[in-house]
């Protein structure tokens, strides 16, 4: 299968709609006033789709849906956004759990039949759904498993050994290829208040890549689909080696946790970060492929990684310059970890300014290298992933904002005897 | 519903005294009555353009992120552009009601952070440059601004007053 950035941007658009249209539909019914603040589409581990949705308890609808495309989806609510909704449509019908659980039913059931419609009509095609159900449950177990078998799973390139072994063999197939699936997901957001809840769309491959193929029409943009899937793999390696470069530095030790490639409008760019302040590093790299690099602590994951690489204790939870120092550092570190990883892999040398420090609102971190990256493309490909560790409370984000054509160039260079390929090994592919 | 998609002729229906909160999202504008306060938040290079007409009671904000459509190969969403966000939020803002002779504009963002390009101008800076230009085109005069340095904005807009209060991380807040 490949995929064209221009079908890429299409079925990015039609998400989005589609949850714009289930979004007004909410509206209309209960009065509230919500707005799809991002739309993306995400390659990601199996194991790691709904990350995102980890420590929450949520509420949601659910359908099944077949023909063109098949698959599942899901309307996730957190509690307090199941409360709203259902006292929305009854006064007080948040008290009595049998109205709450049917006033979910009735808008979920609203919401996503707009949905999957929205998709049929764009396909021209039939679209059935199953009736709605209700789900509830604790983080990710809101979401259905995604389809198994090799239906469902990206095509990958056997025995990647340069990081197939180290993911604890947990959520690894035992024929090595990769497993990652496409994820499509509106986040939506109720005005003026801090609430948010997800459409979540998890297409089975098969289908998918049928429609994607369709679609497609300038063959010359097209990514074979194991590529990308490499490409994510790789990420993985280089956030491993940034970690590895962490527990060096500060003895704590550092496991890389989710990684994801994402594309989305170059507008919704930013909205990968959170409004809240962080700290951290950027760096431009250049060569195949260019672009940005950002390394962003929280500001509480800051102080306390700065700590822990300190000589001696210091009183204050407050952010010092002694502490930006010492994220700079690190910063630097993670950079070179991760960017060594992409070399190696690609064998080319990829070189980087040196970092500057950056503490400010997330946003405006990443707004202007957004803008950078827009002058020359509407949508572009991010790549994500996320360190934690148990020791200590600290987390810290990878975000890579490539240049779409030299990624695709190093792409181009994934060297795989033939696109079709799947029984390959990384000496094969990388030669 | 209220539906602040800037195509729309809607109105402030609030009659009490909380305003009513209309948040603008990177590459969109929104036009709000008198009630309103319209924000943005994470400015960067970005830039805010709060245009208003207080007789009239009509506000506008747009988020532009790049400086000019005309320089580019793309015709989709105005709002993306300084030039182009500011013709559309001028032509939505007359269609309510303001007076092009009475507007007035306040902009901040446009900052230098992170700024990588070496040669020429960076975007921050041209954006702020477009705007003001795009701006005296309509002869709109810029009565106060907060641009360029090196830190992210957020910013609202007090529709009834015209007063844009921008707040940035580790500084105190600011009334233009």
């Amino acid at each position: 299968m490949k995929v064209d950035i221009q079908s890429l941007g299409t079925f990015n658009r039609l998400a989005h709609e589609g949850a714009e249209q289930a979004t007004q539909s909410m509206c209309q019914m209960t009065g509230l006033d919500a707005v799809v603040d991002v739309t993306k589409i995400s390659l990601v581990d199996r194991a790691d789709v709904g990350e995102q949705l980890t420590g929450g308890e949520y509420v949601g609808v659910r359908f099944d849906f077949a023909g063109e495309l098949a698959g599942e989806t899901v309307l996730v609510f957190d509690k307090d956004g199941s409360e709203t909704i259902a006292n929305a449509l009854v006064p007080g019908g948040a008290a009595d759990e049998a109205m709450a659980r049917s006033s979910v039913e009735e808008v979920g059931n609203i919401m996503m039949s707009g949905f999957i419609d929205g998709w049929a009509d764009f396909l021209e095609a039939t679209i059935d759904h199953s009736p709605p159900q209700y789900v509830e449950g604790g983080g990710r177990d809101i979401l259905p498993e995604v389809p198994g078998g090799d239906e469902a799973t990206v095509e990958g390139p056997e025995a990647f050994e340069g990081t197939g072994g180290r993911r604890n063999g947990e959520d690894r197939p035992a024929d090595g290829s990769l497993d990652q699936v496409f994820v499509f997901k509106s986040e939506i957001e109720w005005v003026g208040e801090s609430v948010s809840f997800y459409i979540y769309m998890l297409p089975e491959y098969g289908p998918l890549s049928e429609v994607m193929e369709s679609q497609a029409d300038a063959a010359d943009d097209a990514i074979p689909v194991d590529k990308l899937g490499v490409f994510n793999e790789m990420t993985y390696d280089g956030t491993q080696r940034a970690a590895d470069n962490v527990e060096m530095m500060t003895g704590i030790e550092t496991e890389a946790e989710v990684t994801q490639l994402s594309f989305a409008p170059i507008e919704d760019v930013p909205k990968q970060v959170g409004t809240d302040t962080y700290v951290g590093t950027v760096v431009e790299f250049t060569g195949v492929p260019s672009g940005y690099l950002m390394v962003l602590f929280d500001e509480a994951s800051a102080v306390h990684i700065a700590e822990a690489m300190m000589p001696i204790e210091l009183d204050s939870d407050e952010l010092t310059e002694q502490h930006k120092q010492a994220i700079e550092e690190l910063g630097n570190i993670m950079t070179s970890g991760f960017v060594d990883g992409w070399a190696n892999v690609l064998q080319t040398s990829v070189d980087h300014t040196p970092p500057r420090l950056v503490h400010d609102m997330g946003r405006a971190i990443v707004d202007p290298l957004a803008a950078q990256v827009g002058q020359h493309q509407e949508h572009a490909f991010i790549i994500d992933s996320e360190m934690r560790t148990e020791d200590i409370a600290f987390g810290a984000e990878i975000q890579v904002l490539p240049n779409e054509r030299e990624l695709r160039e190093a792409l181009d260079e994934l060297h795989v005897e033939r696109a079709d390929q799947t029984e390959a090994n990384v000496e094969q592919i990388f030669e | 519903m209220k539906v602040y998609d800037g195509s729309t002729t809607e109105t402030a229906s609030a009659t009490g005294t909380e305003p009513e909160r209309v948040k603008v999202g990177i590459a969109e504008y929104q036009v709000a009555s008198a009630n309103a306060i319209l924000t943005t938040s994470g400015l960067g290079s970005c830039l805010g353009v709060g245009i208003y007409d207080t007789t009239a009671g009509v506000a506008g904000l747009v988020h532009a992120m790049l400086p000019s459509q005309a320089e580019m190969d793309e015709t989709g969403n105005d709002a993306k552009f300084a030039d182009s966000g500011i013709r559309r939020l001028v032509a939505d803002l007359e269609r309510e009601g303001a007076d092009r002779t009475r507007l007035q504009a306040k902009i901040a963002g446009g900052s230098d952070m992170l700024d990588f390009s070496e040669s020429g101008p960076g975007i921050g800076a041209r954006n702020a440059e477009v705007g003001r230009r795009t701006l005296s085109e309509f002869d709109i005069p810029v009565v106060a601004e907060d641009v360029g340095g090196e830190r992210g904005r957020s910013i609202r807009l007090e529709a009834n007053t015209g007063d844009l209060v921008v707040k940035s991380a580790n500084r105190d807040e600011r009334r233009l």
